[in-house]
Formats: structure tokens, C-alpha cells, sequence
């Protein structure tokens, strides 16, 4: 019987040093990869700053949806319930404020309890009930967003202009949804990294059995980190509106948040199994992402053909990690 | 204690006082592991009391029993990989300033314990590149930055090869000069004599006896495991007469694990492989599976040389395989002990062939199962919830019905009782002298010596020397360890 | 611990009740409730007409039961459903002597899809779940720019008579669908394969623990790639059912690879692996077709419909860990 926990194929660096390379190099060769189409193209005005400035604007909604599925992938869960959410929050957002400034506060503020709520019944029903996660977000995602559909055709109510500071304001030359987006993405490094709430999570992750021995409440922590999933997806949910005026029932599908929150992450170099990885990476794939949409879009291609070839990166990113697993993969 | 339809422990009374090392056996499912997770807070016992330091307390969580000062360092290693030393070391008790971690305080703190026991790893590195037995002293340090009073540690040796073992019984003595209480499960009498003040011996979930080591011998511990006389614990040799013809062969074999390998193995023997931990000799059985295959030499098997690339190769050359590693490579936990006998003539099979070919039905697994002793309310019911010996017995039942003429075993007796250990040396035994080979890697030297009719040792993946039956254990060790005492670290 | 050689002497109905799948007791209970709102149900020809109905859903899901007993997940069914039906009504374009090219095309289809799906699983090591997700997008705009994103060409009769046609004048039975000619023959074949052969007990161990599979000379790449190449045949069957039902449309698989694991998971497939039966998951099949009609009549929307299936998802899983608990 084995004894000893699963050793890793070779030694690494110290956890000390957790700014590894590989997030980097993602960043870099996108970068590469964006220039050299933006040259191939003629489209020179898309390397000038405002044209760099314009792909992060875009990965806004993405990378705080994959905030926080990092932190529920690092503890072995998983969030297929955070596209519908999107699609909820951006409704809800621009239905209850009606284009009334004064409402704006009260809108934000239910959306975020909303989506708070959403991540505490995913949670209780991952650690309660014992339902994989992939099955409990699955299907609660399928039922808001079947109560979502069935009470909304269209575009529901507007977003007074006021709110859309949130996705157009600037501050100097970066929008202030671009610094949200990083101020985030430091806070949840932080929290990972110099928090009892962050080595919590890891262990949690890690090895759930040696962590609820070692007294830590795993279940908790669990719950938490969906609510902050959640709500970060709800977070994502007002932006859209923000951005687009009113929110509509599709928005998150069609933002394909899902996949490609999961996609970003592993790319990132979290893994699946949970108990390894950061927030960086997920930044990282992130700028990919957009990175691929911006020469997409350069490239002039046809929506449909986009479709396809989405899917086919997002595999053939994660194959380009995965391939080195030893061992049996399902 | 009742479990539904069992009960686990009956009135059993058990004491253990500061500085002592108290030692408890007894065949699996005899109750050790109940009194364990009672004293560790993981169950709730039905009746009795838990008194510590003469103060009756209730554990409701594994945290509470901490909090008293009791400490469980389990069989399967609750570190976490991807985490440091030292975040392992103060896992559940991690210092904080102003919310923020004091991954400074904790470094020092963690070092400090490894300063302590010797050791040559950093508290910076990830547990997951610690050997096992390196990790076991993270779990020891862990467990006292608790402020462990009482440390209960199930079979801490059972994945150590001598060597090993001796150091961590060092720590175990020192700890007990110490003030601490230390309760160890082990099946290893050996390492139980040499260690303990006390043994308690259960069975099926009764008090036996409970004696001071001066007072009791080895064989009388045996005696109360098991409840009888267990005669002819190692079976004996004999030859059987014929002339043994070459049933496998290696000539200067390697790989990334091993060198220089230069094997022959005759039907009708056992030949046992020794050595420490480093030797490499789970990968020697490993290459000739074809589970980490050869990259160099050649391999013949009845005088035919062949590749061995895979364990399909190597089955189908008829070679049979039993796995250290029972859960992880040996079963599959949720389908019937008659589906796991069968895996491996299965696994050969043509994919779209019956489930009751002639070939499969021809096995009679069923007498099979019955002849290695099974013990299971019926063979349809899911292998994993067969006790620990029976499982193996399983894996075995599955090669001894294919009866591939050559079969490899690793580590057979792992983590089982007395009583299944003597049933599986006999028919290991018996196996062999029907005129097959057998090759048996352990690290359990007086096993290896017991059955053996020859012993290879290894030493940093080479052969480096070979026994005839009845060699003397200080003379196998002294070459396993290079005639130094090198410490293992 | 060892368990003593005792055998059930007594005969405890309660014990033998609660050894039935719960899915079957809900079965009864909903044919029950739709024969109430419909009374000629319960007549051959409404039991028929049921099982036609039923007979996609029934066919995918069985198919997605070779993928997840082996410990994956196959999201791209419902999308090569759709590609099935759209390219099909494509290439025939309603000449009938094209009919049987086009099937054997998208069976081709079918097979190369499943094919690939397995190879990145096995060679690639990437999740299924990944995979799977990637080729639905992938598979989906296909099928959108291969038509120009609306439903073109159309079906001719020969093509649709298996979702369509009806052969009459049977005895007892009074009418036999095609469609249901098709179920049983799919079924049959299917519970013969996963039973009766050799390769369903390797994947059953395959889903339990991939690594004893290896260690025991299965080879667990080869068994994982046909999985996936059965889900996606099955699926190109059922896209054919379908597209004689209701000829080609940009949504007609939306969500069959979801409802297929409801069905999995209501006939007492384990999800990750290790466990599962035919009669099982066709069982959970026609109670989810059973439940959507009844749904139907209670007049609820679709979307609604779509949340009442995550709901049973949920709920079907939970319980089912409940049971094994006890069990």
C-alpha cells in the first residue's frame, strides 16, 4: 500500500519564489504574436498604446471571471455556473436601474448579494450535498439561466451614463475596469499568498483529507472561495452592462466564459487537480486570450470560422501544458 | 465500539504513561485502527472513557484531540506536495501578523525541527521531492509543533527498508527520553521489540495481553495475534529434484534506474532481491514487467531473447506481476473480487471477445480464489471492501490461476497481517516448485531470508552481491549498506 | 476486516426494494401522470409513439455512458447532432439518390470526431472535459459557416422515413416506428458490447483505476479512443432520428450531451468512473423524456424547461451519493 504522497516528476523551485517564468513568456509570445499580425495586416494603429490599451480593455470580463475560477480550481472545484451568472448580473444590473442614476448603488449592491448567494448554494451544495462540482455548477448554472431566459427575451432596461464611467472612465491613459482588473488580481495574490485563508485554500486542494486533519474547515473554505467566484462573476456581469448599456439574457454564453475562464487558468499553470498554481498565470492566459481575439478580428474572419478555431486553441493550449502529465488523465 | 453490524472494540482498556513506548498488534481488523481514530478524535467511542493526564476528556474532531496533546501520524502521509516544509510543518497553525502570514517566523521554526532530527533538506523545499521516509519526519516535526504529548503512529515503518526504520526508532527513543508517549501499530516485531517498553496485543476487537517486552518473546506475541501455534511461519525448501532449466535471463541491462544487471532466474526457485532505500530494486521488478522498461542489454526468456516494452509485453510473454502498490496498480476498488481476479486474462483478451469465452471460463477463477483462501461474503461483492490481506490474496489468485511461469512480486506482504503473510509465503512456495520462477523484492530482510532459496542485494541500482539460502542477516545488510554505515539521508 | 461467509436466508422485500434503481419507480410514476393528462397513452400505439420520442435521447445517451463509465465526459454530442442534421440536409440538398452518401459521410463524420476527441484524451493528456467543451464550440461553427449560419438545403423523404416513418398493420403492437426499430437494434448492440465483451469490462476497470488497467495489459488509450468513437456514432444516430423528425435547425442538439448525462445519472452511472448499465441509462432516458412531456403539458416554457433539467441534475447526483452511502 503506498505510503508516500504523489511525488512530482522534478524538483522546483522554491514556493518563496513563486514569480516563475512561464506567465511571462505567455505574455511575451502573444505580445509576438499580436505585433507580427498587426504588421501582416497593415494595421499599424493597432500597436500604438491605444491599440494595446483597446486588447486589455477587452480581456476585462474574462480575466475577473478567471480570478476567480483560479481560486476554485486551486481547491480541486470547479465553476461551470459563471457564464449564466454573467448573463444574470448584467440584466439584473441594467433592469433594476432603469437608466436612473440614483438607483445604481442599490443595483450594484443586489447583484453582488445575488451572486454571492449563487456561490454559497453552489458550495454548500459541493460540501453538503457531495455533488461532483462539475455536475452541481452545471446544473445550477442551468437553471439560472433557464429562470433568466424564461423572463427575459431582450435587452432588459438601461444603464444610466453615469454607470458606464465603470467601463469607459479613464485614468489617464488605462480605463478604470483595466486597473480594477489588476487591483484584483494583486489583492487575490496577497490573499493566496500571505493569508491563512490562502495556505488554507492550497491545502484544501492540496490533500483535502490532510488539511481537515490538520483542523483546517475545509468545507468553509470551499464555500468561500465559490462565493468569491461568484461574485466575481456577477462583478463581471456589471461591467457588461456597463459597457454595453443594458445587459441581455446571452451575454454570458456568448462570452463562452466558461471554457475559457477554465481554458485561461490551466494555461496559466494551475491545474486541475488543484493545490498548485496562481493568479498570475491566469493573467497570463488571459492576455493570450484577447491577444487571439485582437488577430482574429484583424484578420477579418468570419464569425462562424472564429467559432471553431476558439475551440481548437483553447484545446490545443491546454494540450501544449498537458502533454507532459505522467500518468492517466480522463 | 460498534460499527453497523460489527463490533470493533469491546471493552478494552489501554494505558500509556509519559516516556514510554507502547507498542499495540494484532491481526487486521482486530481493532487497532478503531482505538486509534477513538484516541484521535476521528470516531466517537459508545462506552469507556478517554482519560489524559488523568482528566477524562470527549474528542468531537481530530482538532480537539490535538488540542489535548494527542497526535496521530497516520499510514497515509497527510502532507501536502506542492507546499513547502514548512508550510507543512505549521499546516492548520500557521503564524500571523496583522492577518498576514510570517512566512519568516515559520522558516525559522520549521528549521529549528529539522536542525533537530538531522536533517539535510531546507524547510524551503516542496514536500513532494522528500523521499518517504524523509517525509515522515516532516509529519513527526509537524505533529510536535502541535505540542504533541502523545503521539500514536500507525505503521511508520511499513514503507521503510531497515536502514530507514532504525533512524526513525533513533527519533522515536529520543522523543521517549524526552517525556513523550508514543503509541506505534506495527506488524514488524522486529522493529516492535526493539522499540518498545510495552506491548498490547488485540484480537477481534479484544484485549489480549498487555506486557512489558522483558516479560514476552516474539513467538508468544504471534501466539496471542493469532490465537493458535502458527507453525512453519516460512515454508521449507526442497528441491525438487529436477533439473531447473533457465527461465529468464538478463545480460548487461539498464535503464535510468538500474546498470550492469546481469540476471539469470531457474524454474522452480525463489529468488529474493534486497537492499535500501536508493537500490533501486522495485525498478529491476519494474523493468522486467515492462512497467519502466530496459533501454539497454538484452532479456531472454527460455533461452529466446524478446523486447518487453510494456506490461502488455511482458503478460503476454507470461510474466506476472504483483504491485507494491495495491490500491494505486493492483485493483480496481469498486468492481468484484471475480472481475479483479480476472483483470489480467482480461486484459489480454481480444477487445470484442465474450465475457465467458472458453479461455476465461477454462481459468476457473472461482477455484482459484478458494485455493488462496479469500475470505469474502461473496466474490461478487467490491474488492475494496476485502481487509488488506485479502486483497493481495486477490491480486495473487488472479497470476496463481494464469500461471504465467514466471512471477514477479514486490513487497508481497506489505501492510498485512501475520497469519496472510505465512499463507502467501506457502503459496509463493508451492507455486514455485510446480516448477516456476519467482522473484520476490523486499525490503523486509528476515522475510527475504525466509523464503529465498537465493538472495540478490542491490545498492544504487547495480547488483552488487548474491546469497545463497541460509545466509546470515548482519552479512546481507553490511553489503546492502557498503560495508559503511552510510546514513540515509 | 474480514466479512464472515453469511448469505441472505431471509427474503426482506424492503431490502429488495431498495435494491431497484430509484430511476425505474420514477418512470412508473411519471407514465402515470402523462397518462393522465393524455389518456391514450397507455394504448400501443401511444406507447409507441413514446418510444419514438424517446429514441434519440435514448440512443445518445447510452452512448455518452461508454464515455463517462470510463471516466470522461463527452460535451460534444449535442453539437455533432447538429452538424449531423445541418450537413446532411446540405449535402443531399433534397436529391434522394444522395441519401446514402451523406449518411456514410456523417457517420465518417462521427467517427473522426470521436477519433480525434479520444486521441487528444489519450495522447494529449487533456482533460475531457476540456476537450469535449473545445469541440462543441468547434463543431458548432462548423456547422454554422458551413451553412452560412441558417439552416439550408433540405431533407428528402428517404432520408427522414427513420425519424418519420411508421410501418402499420403489425399485430399487437398495431405500429412500429422505424425510429424504434432503430432503438432496439442500437440497444441490443450496445448492452451486447458492454456486458457481454470483454472490452465493457475493461472499461468499467478503466473508469475505476486506469493505472491497475495498464498494470494488468489493457491497453487503456486504445479503450478510451473507441469510447469516444461509440458517444459520437451514437450521436450521429440520433442526429439522424432527429433531423427526420424535425428537419435541419441551427439548435437541434443544444443540450442533448447535458440531458444525456441526466439520463446517466438517473439510471445509476457513476459519474468519474466504474459503474454503469444499459437497462439503466435507457431507463433515465425515457423518464426524462417522460418528464419533459409532462412538463409540456403543464404548458412550462423551455427555458424552463431547461432549469427543471438542472435542477433533476443536481438532485439525481446528490441522491445517488446518498445511496451509496447506505449502500
Amino acid at each position: 500500500m503506498s505510503a508516500s504522497i504523489p511525488a512530482l516528476t522534478a524538483p522546483r523551485e522554491r514556493p518563496g519564489s513563486r514569480i516563475s517564468l512561464v506567465p511571462l513568456l505567455i505574455i511575451a509570445g502573444s505580445l509576438v504574436a499580436y505585433a507580427i499580425a498587426a504588421l501582416v495586416t497593415g494595421q499599424m494603429a493597432q500597436l500604438s498604446l491605444d491599440g494595446l490599451i483597446g486588447v486589455l480593455q477587452r480581456t476585462v470580463a474574462l480575466g475577473i471571471v478567471a480570478l476567480g475560477q483560479t481560486l476554485v480550481i486551486l481547491v480541486r472545484s470547479i465553476d461551470l455556473s459563471v457564464a449564466p451568472l454573467v448573463s444574470v448580473g448584467a440584466v439584473m444590473a441594467s433592469w433594476i436601474m432603469q437608466g436612473d442614476p440614483a438607483r445604481m448603488i442599490g443595483a450594484c449592491l443586489f447583484v453582488l448579494a445575488l451572486s454571492a448567494c449563487v456561490g454559497v448554494l453552489n458550495g454548500v451544495i459541493i460540501t453538503r450535498l457531495m455533488v461532483n462540482p462539475l455536475i452541481a455548477t452545471l446544473g445550477v448554472g442551468l437553471v439560472l439561466q433557464g429562470i433568466l431566459s424564461a423572463s427575459f427575451a431582450n435587452f432588459a432596461g438601461s444603464v444610466p451614463e453615469e454607470f458606464q464611467v465603470f467601463a469607459y472612465g479613464t485614468v489617464g491613459p488605462l480605463t478604470f475596469s483595466i486597473i480594477l482588473m489588476f487591483a484584483l488580481a494583486v489583492l487575490a495574490w496577497l490573499m493566496l499568498g500571505h493569508t491563512r485563508l490562502g495556505a488554507h485554500i492550497y491545502a484544501t486542494g492540496g490533500n483535502q483529507e490532510g488539511a481537515r486533519l490538520a483542523g483546517i474547515k475545509t468545507g468553509r473554505v470551499t464555500v468561500i472561495v465559490h462565493v468569491l467566484c461568484s461574485v466575481a462573476a456577477g462583478l463581471t456581469g456589471l461591467y457588461l452592462a456597463s459597457r454595453l448599456r443594458a445587459g441581455a439574457p446571452w451575454v454570458g454564453r456568448d462570452g463562452v466564459y466558461d471554457l475559457e475562464s477554465i481554458a485561461a487558468v490551466v494555461i496559466g499553470g494551475t491545474v486541475l487537480a488543484g493545490g498548485r498554481g496562481g493568479v498570475w498565470g491566469t493573467i497570463a492566459g488571459v492576455i493570450l486570450f484577447g491577444c487571439l481575439d485582437a488577430i482574429f478580428t484583424m484578420s477579418g474572419v468570419n464569425a462562424y470560422i472564429k467559432q471553431v478555431l476558439r475551440g481548437a486553441i483553447v484545446v490545443a493550449a491546454v494540450a501544449a501544458y498537458a502533454y507532459r502529465t505522467k500518468g492517466q488523465v480522463a | 465500539m460498534t460499527f453497523p453490524g460489527v463490533v470493533a472494540l469491546d471493552d478494552v482498556s489501554f494505558s500509556c504513561e509519559a516516556g514510554e513506548v507502547h507498542a499495540l498488534c494484532g491481526e487486521n481488523g482486530a481493532g487497532k485502527s478503531t482505538l486509534m481514530k477513538i484516541l484521535g478524535g476521528v470516531y466517537q467511542s459508545d462506552a469507556g472513557q478517554i482519560l489524559v493526564e488523568g482528566q477524562e476528556v470527549r474528542f468531537t474532531h481530530p482538532l480537539a484531540a490535538r488540542q489535548h496533546g494527542i497526535s496521530i501520524i497516520h499510514q497515509e502521509l497527510s502532507l501536502l506536495p506542492d507546499r513547502s516544509v514548512a508550510e507543512n510543518i505549521y499546516l492548520g497553525r500557521e503564524i500571523a501578523r496583522f492577518g498576514m502570514l510570517d512566512h519568516a517566523a515559520m522558516n525559522a521554526g520549521a528549521e529549528r525541527w529539522l536542525q533537530r532530527f538531522g536533517c539535510r533538506f531546507g524547510a524551503g523545499r516542496l514536500a513532494g521531492t522528500l523521499s518517504i521516509a524523509e517525509q515522515q519526519i516532516v509529519e513527526i516535526a509537524k505533529a510536535l509543533n502541535f505540542d504533541a504529548r502523545i503521539l500514536v503512529m500507525d505503521e511508520p515503518t511499513a514503507a521503510l527498508d531497515d536502514a530507514e526504520a532504525e533512524r526513525l526508532l533513533e527519533f522515536v527513543r529520543q522523543l521517549r527520553a524526552e517525556g513523550v508517549a508514543i503509541v506505534f501499530i506495527s506488524h514488524r516485531l522486529r522493529q516492535v521489540f526493539a522499540a518498545a517498553d510495552t506491548v498490547t496485543v488485540l484480537k477481534d476487537g479484544k484485549l489480549i495481553a498487555t506486557s512489558r517486552k522483558s516479560e514476552t518473546t516474539p513467538d508468544e506475541i504471534v501466539r496471542q495475534m493469532v490465537g493458535r501455534e502458527l507453525k512453519d511461519y516460512y515454508p521449507a525448501r526442497e528441491g525438487n529434484g529436477e533439473s531447473a532449466a533457465s527461465a529468464l535471463s538478463i545480460r548487461d541491462g539498464g535503464n535510468d534506474a538500474i546498470k550492469d544487471i546481469n540476471l539469470d532466474l531457474a524454474t522452480g526457485e525463489i529468488v529474493a532481491v534486497a537492499g535500501l532505500e536508493g537500490s533501486a530494486k522495485g525498478a529491476l521488478a519494474r523493468a522486467i514487467f515492462g512497467a519502466q522498461p530496459l533501454t539497454r542489454g538484452t532479456l531472454q526468456i527460455r533461452g529466446t531473447a524478446v523486447s518487453i516494452q510494456t506490461p502488455r509485453d511482458a503478460i503476454r510473454h507470461g510474466i506476472g506481476y504483483v504491485s507494491d502498490d495495491r490500491k494505486g496498480e493492483g485493483l480496481a476498488l469498486q468492481q468484484s473480487v471475480l472481475e479483479n481476479a480476472l483483470l489480467a486474462a482480461r486484459g489480454i483478451e481480444p477487445l470484442f471477445a465474450s465475457t465467458r469465452s472458453r479461455r476465461i471460463r477454462e481459468l476457473r477463477i472461482d477455484g482459484a480464489l478458494q485455493n488462496v483462501e479469500v475470505r469474502a461474503a461473496s466474490y461478487g461483492q467490491p474488492v475494496g471492501l476485502l481487509s488488506g490481506g485479502n486483497q493481495q490474496k486477490t491480486v495473487l489468485a488472479r497470476w496463481l490461476a494464469l500461471r504465467p511461469p514466471i512471477l514477479v512480486c514486490v513487497e508481497p506482504t506489505r501492510g498485512i497481517d501475520v497469519a496472510a503473510k505465512a499463507a502467501i509465503y506457502h503459496l509463493l512456495r508451492r507455486y514455485a516448485d510446480e516448477g516456476r520462477a519467482v522473484l520476490v523484492v523486499t525490503s523486509d530482510l528476515p522475510e527475504a531470508i525466509g523464503i529465498a532459496d537465493r538472495l540478490i542485494v542491490m545498492r544504487e541500482g547495480r547488483i552488487v552481491g548474491e546469497f545463497p539460502a541460509g545466509a546470515a542477516e548482519e552479512d546481507i545488510a553490511a553489503l546492502a549498506a557498503g560495508h559503511a554505515a552510510a546514513p540515509v539521508e | 476486516m474480514s466479512v464472515s461467509a453469511a448469505s441472505v436466508t431471509r427474503f426482506d422485500p424492503l431490502r429488495l426494494l431498495r435494491r431497484i434503481h430509484p430511476a425505474y419507480f420514477a418512470l412508473v410514476v411519471l407514465l402515470g401522470i402523462v397518462t393522465i393528462y393524455n389518456p391514450s397513452f397507455l394504448t400501443p400505439t401511444g406507447i409507441m409513439n413514446f418510444l419514438r420520442r424517446a429514441a434519440p435521447l435514448c440512443i445518445v445517451s447510452i452512448g455518452e455512458m461508454f464515455v463517462l463509465v470510463s471516466g470522461g465526459f463527452d460535451l460534444s454530442l449535442g453539437s455533432l447532432i447538429t452538424l449531423t442534421v445541418m450537413g446532411s440536409a446540405l449535402m443531399i440538398n433534397n436529391d434522394p439518390g444522395l441519401t446514402w452518401g451523406a449518411i456514410a459521410a456523417v457517420y465518417a463524420i462521427g467517427m473522426a470526431s470521436g477519433l480525434f476527441n479520444g486521441l487528444v484524451v489519450s495522447y494529449l493528456k487533456v482533460p475531457s472535459i476540456i476537450v469535449t467543451l473545445g469541440a462543441l464550440l468547434s463543431l458548432k461553427g462548423i456547422a454554422l459557416a458551413w451553412s452560412g449560419g441558417s439552416p439550408q438545403g433540405y431533407l428528402p423523404d428517404n432520408f427522414r422515413q427513420f425519424g418519420r416513418m411508421t410501418l402499420t398493420d403489425i399485430p399487437v403492437l398495431q405500429v412500429l416506428p422505424v425510429a424504434v426499430i432503430v432503438l432496439v437494434i442500437a440497444v441490443a448492440l450496445c448492452a451486447w458490447v458492454f456486458h457481454g465483451t470483454t472490452f465493457g469490462r475493461l472499461v468499467l476497470i478503466t473508469g475505476d483505476n486506469p493505472r491497475a488497467a495498464e498494470v494488468a495489459g489493457a491497453r487503456v488509450r486504445g479503450i478510451r479512443i473507441v469510447a469516444f468513437i461509440i458517444s459520437a456514432l451514437s450521436a450521429v444516430t440520433a442526429g439522424i432520428l432527429l433531423g427526420g423528425f424535425a428537419g435541419p435547425a441551427q439548435d437541434v442538439g443544444d443540450g442533448y450531451e447535458l440531458q444525456a448525462i441526466a439520463a446517466n445519472v438517473l439510471g445509476g452511472t457513476q459519474l468519474l468512473g466504474g459503474r454503469g448499465s444499459v437497462a439503466g441509462v435507457v431507463a433515465g432516458a425515457l423518464t426524462l423524456t417522460a418528464l419533459f412531456m409532462v412538463l409540456n403539458f403543464m404548458g412550462l416554457p423551455k427555458p424552463l424547461r431547461d432549469a427543471v433539467q438542472g435542477a433533476i441534475l443536481v438532485i439525481a447526483v446528490a441522491y445517488s451519493v446518498r445511496r451509496r452511502k447506505w449502500g
